[in-house]
């Protein structure tokens, strides 16, 4: 199951790969909201510069980010193409009978694909740059506090390790089962709808009663071990706060001023 | 909450993104259909599995939706919203079919907020982006509903997360 690439982290020991992961989820987050302020050319060039600036220091090949653009390229083809059609604003650039593009629908567009680029970006830097379990632990810490409000965060961030522990070995499971229904003559990619919701519950079945065996399983092993996850239990890795996830956070607060402050 | 609900629900987690990666036809954009979201009707057999699927769309755009962090919050914050109203509903409606058919409306209802998050990001045009989103779902939905009905009458989803 080695072929399998799940997320898309690329191993590294750039600044941005050793920083602590709440600080990148923070700032992922703020990020998504501050793109909002860039409304002309001059904050856009700035989030641009920052972003890319960030995606350098990364480290992380131009062709792995690349590869992950590729399918929003249409996504990004369409907004821009219905930005310049939709939009009547400004003089008129081009027009051809009925069919008018103005200046305003092409600043428009690209401001919109180049938003949307740049937050795929940010997401792609994230997820390239730290495993899936330092997300599971960064997500626990940020939600910690919630704990007062009842909610079962340690339970989840167990859920999520469990689930991301279990993915390839369900993912090996699934393909045997496809493999032996297929034998058994069911035809997984064509055939008329009735035919393929047949052949999805003879996936399904099984896939379902063997998750629940080996949750049942662990469940029992985990039991026997006297499994107590929450107060007083201590963890293998732990996540330490540096002065440079400090700086980013800094970064990031004045990326937001100047972006405010150099809006239009 | 105790062991066993909680492994229960992180394979189910990890089912979802078998499901996503293995029959992944077209999703992620205005018209979805991800033959994982017929997983959502489990929650009309039994409410503990609530997180696993939850969690099962977290992780799904975590690892592959195009719209990244967006998806993330909004698309976990449709589910949690429609699950919880389904739940809600669940209290007064027994029938596992009737159950079905309103967890396939709560869910198509609300794919606004999928639209709104479009009409965030790409500044899509609201109502239209709503239709053909609510559309995917909707097919999805129904047609999962017999699909799961047929896998609950062998794998027994109602009882399997209580052993």
């Amino acid at each position: 199951m080695n072929k399998m690439m799940l997320g898309r982290y690329v191993p590294g020991n750039s600044m941005i790969h050793r920083m602590d992961p709440r600080a990148k989820l923070i700032v992922v987050f703020f990020y998504v909201g501050i793109v909002f302020l860039a409304n002309n050319g001059l904050t856009y060039a700035i989030l641009t510069a920052f972003t890319f600036a960030l995606l350098f220091l990364s480290q992380v090949p131009l062709s792995f980010v690349l590869k992950g653009l590729k399918p929003i390229l249409w996504i990004m083809l369409f907004t821009f193409l219905m930005h310049v059609f939709m939009t009547k604003e400004g003089y008129v650039l081009y027009q051809l009978g009925t069919f008018t593009i103005y200046e305003g629908g092409v600043k428009q567009g690209i401001f919109i694909s180049l938003r949307f680029l740049l937050f795929i970006l940010i997401t792609t830097l994230l997820t390239l740059s730290t495993t899936p379990i330092e997300v599971t632990d960064a997500v626990e810490s940020l939600f910690g506090p919630l704990k007062r409000f009842r909610v079962p965060v340690h339970e989840l961030a167990l859920m999520m390790s469990i689930a991301l522990r279990f993915i390839p070995t369900l993912m090996e499971e699934t393909e045997k089962i496809m493999k032996a229904q297929a034998a058994r003559g069911v035809d997984f990619y064509g055939g008329p709808l009735g035919e393929r919701m047949k052949a999805i519950v003879s996936l399904l079945v099984p896939l379902f009663i063997h998750s629940f065996k080996r949750a049942e399983e662990l469940a029992i092993a985990m039991e026997a071990r006297g499994y107590r996850g929450g107060e007083g239990r201590t963890k293998y890795r732990l996540l330490t706060w540096k002065w440079i996830d400090t700086c980013l956070l800094v970064s990031i607060l004045i990326l937001a001023v100047i972006l405010f402050l150099l809006r239009s | 909450m105790n062991v066993r609900t909680i492994v229960a629900n992180g394979i189910l987690a990890a089912v979802y993104i078998v499901v996503t990666m293995l029959i992944q036809p077209f999703g992620f954009t205005n018209v979805q259909f991800r033959v994982s979201e017929i997983l959502n009707h489990l929650i009309v057999f039994n409410k503990k599995y609530f997180f696993g699927i939850v969690l099962g769309v977290f992780l799904a755009n975590f690892f592959f939706s195009p719209l990244g962090m967006y998806d993330l919050i909004f698309g976990v914050g449709q589910s949690v919203i429609a699950l919880l109203t389904t739940m809600a509903l669940m209290r007064y409606v027994k029938n596992i079919w009737v159950r079905m058919a309103l967890n396939t409306i709560v869910f198509t209802f609300t794919m606004f907020i999928i639209a709104w998050e479009l009409k965030l990001a790409l500044d899509l045009p609201f109502l239209l982006t709503w239709l053909t989103a609510a559309a995917g779902e909707f097919i999805t939905m129904a047609v999962g509903a017999p699909i799961m009905y047929g896998i609950h009458r062998r794998a027994r989803f109602d009882q399997s997360i209580e052993r």
